[in-house]
């Protein structure tokens, strides 16, 4: 029996019976809608990290250290001279003063006291304008960058242009140089002044609050990580466990282990369904060769060999389970945009794209197959097996 | 003539839960090629049953039965299935159409079976249906949408498709009124004045008349035309080469 004589007879076969063969592939396409979903959920979640976070944030470490006396730029320039995976060493102070906004009243804020190198080590995008030099930091000018979301509590609208607009802040007036671009997951300080004006004018911090390093090209970050501690912990005369350090990158890494774990729940969770699903398609193989006995008869009375019912029954089985596949591969995606789109309105300016990889749908494809071979033989080699003289008799 | 169909002493028993059932006891028959044989008996008489070993659907309990001089009886399932195939055409009682496809695709289905190639097999369907001489505009009709008669003559059709040796009938008029079954026999004589090797099952005289030469089983056994003495079935001649047997009753 030819191949294409085998997929013309199972489509006029399914098609005779639509409703019910819809209903028998049910557990495959909620099986397969789940596994979909899911991935390709998963997918534009890393996808998301990935692009926010750039191939240069994996090379960025955080510290802090429990001291009485707090970290200064002077111990930072020290440590650096001693660790020389790091490309940048630097860190921020708290600072606050009161802010005249757009509708009048006057608040504290917090701001952010900083050297130029911070917004490097922590991978801030302009979204225009520029950083503050480093002259300008030492000789503490007025300057302030803001975060790019920060217009509608400044000026009483976000798509306002705050280049070059003018803040008060404490006793003297500032100038926005520049703008970062908004970024959903670090969010963070809306204003950020040169370190030495912080210092001088704001009534700052003296010690660094944060200190944040950026690793070389190609550094081994988990080792990394270790000696920053150990190194950091001698100098300050502090035991290991007082100094924290952390890297984006075992971030990333331990998110992707939460992801991990949630598929596995998820992948049991769709194999039950699958299971169920494939026991629903041998039930209604079963119930189809009892059906078509006579039909069986007949086709061996014409010459059928038993392997040609087999694959008969056995593709029938297969597009059965593959049709499921087909319908739960697009509900599954059409359902990761919907609960994309829910978490879009939920969280704003977190635009996450559901991604579905070629691989991922003919992994699909290739475990309804399997489905569709497993639970399909049976009923197959049964409608083979039939005796020719008996199933023609057969009322 | 050569002869397509040589039986020797066959015998079938069937085992069932309730013992032992001694269906055929030894019948041999020889047709020639070009004969219009019928087999009549009534029900239970195992008539089914020689028409099943004949047709290849069975193998005898015991006995030799030579198709077109190949000794068939020890073959194996599939190797059976290939003689279907290749070498049989049937047509039964009930029809056994494929109700939702086209009388075309019902012709052509034994040729999916075969090597056939796709591209030769309408013309051999189309050519079929006319030697039945069916309505051409009922091709693309499915098979449903017939008449008994009409179904009949696409079930034929289907049996003449794979230009087989011989063409076995099951009561093929058996569902039919007088008129139209009067109608299918006489496509079968018409087959027969080309060639054809037909053997038909049948318990109406009527319908046996139709035929060159009659045989009649009763209790597995063949029975003179009278139905007053079994025949003698002579012993199982030794392989390879049998000797033919006088056929008792025989009109050639």
């Amino acid at each position: 029996m030819k191949l294409g004589d085998l997929f013309y007879e199972t489509w006029h076969a399914l098609a005779a019976n639509k409703g019910r063969s819809f209903l028998t592939i049910l557990g495959i396409v909620i099986g397969i809608t789940a596994v979909i979903a899911m991935t390709s959920l998963i997918a534009g979640v890393q996808n998301m990290l990935m692009g926010e976070l750039g191939l240069s944030q994996a090379r960025q470490v955080s510290i802090s250290a429990y001291t009485s006396t707090g970290m200064t730029f002077e111990d930072l320039d020290k440590l650096k001279a001693g660790m020389p995976d790091y490309e940048i060493l630097t860190g921020s102070a708290y600072a606050s003063a009161e802010i005249t906004l757009a509708d009048g009243q006057k608040s504290y804020f917090s701001l952010i006291g900083v050297r130029p190198d911070y917004f490097a080590a922590n991978g801030s995008r302009l979204k225009e304008g520029r950083f503050f030099t480093d002259s300008e930091e030492r000789n503490g000018a007025r300057l302030i960058v803001v975060n790019g979301d920060f217009g509608l509590q400044l000026f009483g609208s976000a798509d306002v242009d705050m280049l070059g607009k003018s803040v008060r802040l404490g006793n003297d007036d500032y100038t926005i140089v520049g703008v970062l671009e908004t970024s959903s997951f670090m969010g963070g300080a809306p204003l950020f002044v040169p370190f030495t004006t912080a210092q001088t004018r704001l009534d700052g911090e003296r010690s660094i609050s944060q200190i944040v390093g950026f690793a070389r090209e190609d550094t081994d970050m988990e080792q990394l990580v270790e000696s920053t501690r150990d190194y950091v912990a001698r100098y300050l005369n502090v035991e290991p466990e007082n100094v924290g350090v952390y890297s984006l990158d075992s971030a990333i890494k331990q998110l992707e282990t939460t992801i991990a774990s949630f598929s596995l729940l998820m992948g049991a969770v769709a194999s039950i369904s699958l299971f169920v699903g494939g026991i629903g398609i041998m039930n209604m193989m079963l119930t189809n060769v009892t059906e078509r006995i006579r039909e069986i008869g007949l086709r061996k009375s014409l010459g059928a060999r038993r392997r040609d019912i087999t694959k008969q029954f056995l593709l029938e089985a297969i597009m059965l389970c593959v049709t499921g596949g087909v319908f739960g591969i697009v509900f599954g995606f059409a359902a990761a945009w919907g609960l994309s789109g829910v978490v879009g309105a939920v969280q704003p300016g977190m635009s996450l794209t559901p991604v579905l990889a070629p691989e991922v749908v003919a992994g699909a494809v290739g475990v309804c197959v399997a489905i569709g071979i497993v639970f399909g033989y049976y009923p197959a080699r049964r409608a083979a097996k039939l005796d020719p003289v008996e199933s023609l008799r057969y009322q | 003539m050569p002869k397509v169909v040589e039986a020797y002493d066959l015998h079938r028993i069937y085992e069932s839960a309730s013992g032992f059932t001694h269906a055929l006891r030894g019948v041999s028959l020889a047709v020639e090629q070009g004969e219009f044989l019928a087999i009549m008996g009534p029900s239970g008489s195992g008539k089914s049953t020689l028409m099943n070993l004949l047709g290849c659907l069975d193998t005898p309990t015991r006995g030799r039965y030579l198709l077109e001089g190949v000794d068939v009886a020890a073959y194996r399932e599939d190797e059976l299935a290939e003689v279907r195939a290749t070498r049989l055409g049937f047509v039964f009682q009930s029809f056994n159409l494929l109700p939702r496809a086209t009388v075309l695709r019902n012709v052509m289905l034994p040729l999916v079976y075969t090597a056939c190639p796709r591209k030769e097999r309408e013309l051999r369907a189309r050519a079929a249906l006319r030697s039945v001489s069916l309505d051409e505009r009922l091709y693309d009709h499915r098979s449903n949408e017939l008449s008994g008669g009409q179904m009949q003559r696409v079930a034929i059709a289907r049996a003449l498709v794979n230009n087989p040796a011989l063409i076995l009938a099951d009561e093929p008029t058996g569902n039919l009124d007088t008129a139209t079954g009067e109608m299918v026999l006489e496509t079968f004589s018409r087959l027969r004045d080309q060639g054809k090797t037909i053997i038909l099952i049948t318990h109406e005289p009527d319908v046996a008349a139709h035929a060159d030469r009659v045989i009649h089983i009763r209790d597995g056994r063949q029975w003179n035309a009278n139905g007053t003495a079994p025949v003698v079935v002579p012993a199982a001649p030794a392989a390879p080469a049998p000797a033919p047997i006088a056929q008792p009753g025989g009109s050639q």
